[in-house]
């Protein structure tokens, strides 16, 4: 059996540069054989623990992918990877941005 | 001989010559292609702690990737495929193979069609190298002396990894000043020239002549002269030129240190009139940069990276989210200058479905694209007010080429349809939002009074206004000696631009690369011009120019630059003025 979730890329820049690299690290941390394709422009899908691989998917933002995990923990590495996609891969995403900070900024702005 | 490319990175070297070639040493092969591997990665993360040790966190980055490259599963898993294929133990022939399966991944990268992407195919040919290397056992010879380094091209990891001071300056046959290469010489302050046509050949050349005219003895090392600033390198300079490049650096220096100490202090003239420093930026990373070059505000955020490169527009919360993050780095009390999206013909985007013209920088671009479909506009200003309450800043923004009057009123019509849309979804905005216009069009300088009546200050973009102004194509290389900004027509369609702000009592910034040539910065200044923006490397050597100066000279300056034939003229009276101003001695 295996785990298939697909999911929007948000952040600014895409699977690019770093935050591919955190991406990819956090596949690493997984047992199951984790892959990715890019929906958007219809890529084969690629090993997700390869940086090389996953920057060649030229995922922007925008772009959706499916995330395929297979192995012992598949249901919690593909919900994980799909999260941390989803939360912007540690680049400030739109939702920062328009969240918490809202609340806290001063109203005399 | 003098050689010209491209400058990189500034600064003035001389020094002998140093060939890099990766092939001249042999130590111990390695031939097991994944414990080479292991070790170029750990080589590269000692690379990335050097250069981080330094501040300079962005250049750490390109070996942090690197280092992953390294003992990445698909390049190790193709490496051992092709080793199994060919069936040898041979370290030349491993190190061959590695070097080809890198080779085939870099080409799949170079293919994609984003830039940044494909620029990070030069990495991974450098990663292939490296393991490669380790494999045969070669190793760099290094120099022996501190050198200039010549090469086709020179992969930041080489550069990061000789020893400091080992490298007084760097010339590339190829490269470019956007490459890694050029990026990390200019944070380690190490002078550098690229896309130097025929260097190796020329160089080749004049070490085969100095041999022949050595005779006997041993002809020392063939002597070069490089300039990062204007982009030549001399082989074999003359004493009177060694000299010169010499004074020049020494001049550098000095002047490097009196520019540092007024880092972190505002714009000023020796008269004490506040003249805010800004910086030009396309990526909300280059805020750091900014900051640090003691930017009082970006007078200029390019917008374009967010819209080009791809199949289909930016969604209106990721614009929000990379404005804000530009807002907030910046803080409430230095402003931010978002311009609106200037795309044209000359880069058609697959989602604008622009029709071809024949002439596309005189046809529909900038604020334009609205006379057809004012929905990605509209968008964009809609993200801008939603990013400045994200932020808890109040945004400027700025439309590039207004050209009419008309234009004016549709920017103001745009702008209440997005706050009203905003409003009515109860979406959380900026209050306010100041609205300016970029005057880089003949039409829209010599309308200047009218337009400033309706808008919140003005941004002259040199760079257009130059070319519209002179009819000069600024991207035809053989106008580009005389397509100058300093030409009096451009200088009298500024004053225009003044003329016509005064009147309303609005400010005027520059942010073409006329603001970032002290020369040009010393001019605008003396026509009236209240602030400059450029980019940040421009910042320290602007600032002290002004600090020199006093507004009465800047005046007579710009008043005999109104009046001259030439943009010749223009220059010899402004260098005369800026360089009087320079300390004793410094010449």
């Amino acid at each position: 059996m295996s785990t298939a979730i697909e999911v929007d890329i948000r952040n600014p820049s895409g699977l690019h540069a770093r935050p591919a690299a955190v991406f990819v690290k956090a596949a690493s941390g997984f047992r199951a054989a984790v892959r990715v394709a890019n929906v958007t422009t219809g890529s084969a899908d690629v090993n997700a623990k390869s940086i090389l691989a996953v920057l060649s998917l030229g995922a922007s933002s925008g772009h959706r992918i499916r995330l395929s995990a297979d192995g012992d923990d598949e249901d919690e590495a593909a919900r994980f990877l799909a999260e941390i996609v989803a939360a912007g891969l540690g680049e400030a995403s739109a939702k920062d941005a328009a969240g918490s900070e809202t609340a806290a900024c001063d109203p005399a702005t | 001989m003098e050689l010209r490319g491209l400058p990189a990175a500034p600064g003035v070297a001389t020094g002998p010559a140093w060939r890099y070639r990766h092939t001249d040493v042999r130590g111990t092969p390695l031939p097991d292609v994944r414990a080479a591997a292991d070790r170029a990665s750990a080589e590269l993360l000692s690379l990335a702690d050097r250069v981080r040790a330094l501040g300079r966190n962005d250049e750490a980055e390109i070996f942090d990737a690197q280092a992953m490259m390294a003992v990445d599963p698909m390049l190790l898993d193709e490496a051992d495929a092709r080793v199994a294929s060919i069936g040898t133990a041979d370290p030349d022939a491993l190190a061959a193979a590695v070097e080809a399966v890198a080779r085939a991944v870099a080409e799949t990268l170079a293919a994609l069609p984003d830039e940044v992407l494909a620029a990070r195919a030069a990495d991974v040919r450098d990663v292939g190298s490296r393991i490669a290397r380790i494999v045969a056992g070669r190793e760099i010879a290094l120099p022996d002396r501190p050198s200039i380094a010549i090469a086709d091209d020179l992969p930041p990891s080489v550069t990061a990894e000789l020893p400091p001071g080992a490298l007084l300056g760097i010339a590339l046959e190829r490269g470019s000043p956007v490459s890694h290469a050029a990026i990390l010489a200019r944070g380690l302050g190490i002078p550098a020239v690229v896309a130097i046509g025929g260097l190796l050949a020329s160089v080749d050349a004049a070490e085969r002549d100095r041999e022949r005219a050595g005779g006997d003895g041993t002809p020392g090392p063939l002597i070069v002269g490089l300039d990062g600033e204007s982009g030549t390198l001399v082989l074999g300079p003359s004493a009177e030129q060694l000299d010169a490049l010499e004074r020049r650096q020494q001049r550098r220096r000095a002047q490097g240190a009196i520019a540092r100490e007024l880092r972190g202090r505002p714009g000023m003239t020796a008269d004490g009139i506040a003249v805010p420093l800004l910086a030009n930026i396309g990526r909300p990373e280059e805020a750091a940069r900014a900051l640090e070059a003691g930017a009082e505000g970006v007078g200029l955020f390019r917008t374009e990276f967010l819209f080009i490169g791809r199949s289909d527009a930016p969604s209106e919360d990721e614009q929000v989210a990379a404005y804000a993050a530009v807002l907030r780095a910046f803080g409430r009390d230095r402003p931010v200058v978002i311009r609106l999206a200037d795309i044209g013909g000359d880069k058609p985007l697959p989602y604008l479905h622009q029709a071809v013209e024949d002439n596309p920088f005189l046809g529909v671009r900038g604020l334009r694209l609205c006379y057809e479909d004012r929905s990605l506009i509209r968008t964009q200003v809609r993200a801008i007010a939603r990013a400045g309450a994200a932020a808890g800043a109040v945004p400027h923004l700025m439309a590039p080429m207004v050209s009419t009057f008309e234009d004016v009123t549709m920017l103001r019509e745009i702008v209440a349809e997005a706050l009203a849309s905003l409003d009515g979804a109860g979406e959380a905005r900026a209050d306010q939002l100041v609205v300016g216009i970029m005057i880089e069009v003949p039409s829209a300088a010599l309308c200047a009074a009218e337009l400033a009546a309706e808008v919140d200050f003005f941004s002259v973009g040199s760079n257009d206004l130059t070319q519209y102004v002179l009819a000069m194509d600024r991207t035809n290389p053989r106008l580009a000696a005389v397509a100058d900004a300093l030409h009096p027509a451009v200088l009298r369609a500024i004053r225009a631009t003044v003329e016509g702000a005064d009147a309303r009592g609005i400010p005027v910034a520059v942010c073409g690369e006329l603001a970032a040539d002290p020369l040009g910065a010393a001019v605008l200044v003396g026509l009236g011009v209240d602030e400059l923006s450029m980019d940040a490397g421009a910042l320290d050597e602007v600032r002290l120019m002004l600090s020199r100066v006093t507004v009465p000279a800047l005046r007579e300056l710009a008043s005999a630059a109104l009046a001259a034939r030439s943009a010749a003229e223009v220059r010899a009276s402004a260098g005369a003025l800026v360089a009087r101003d320079a300390p004793a001695g410094g010449r």
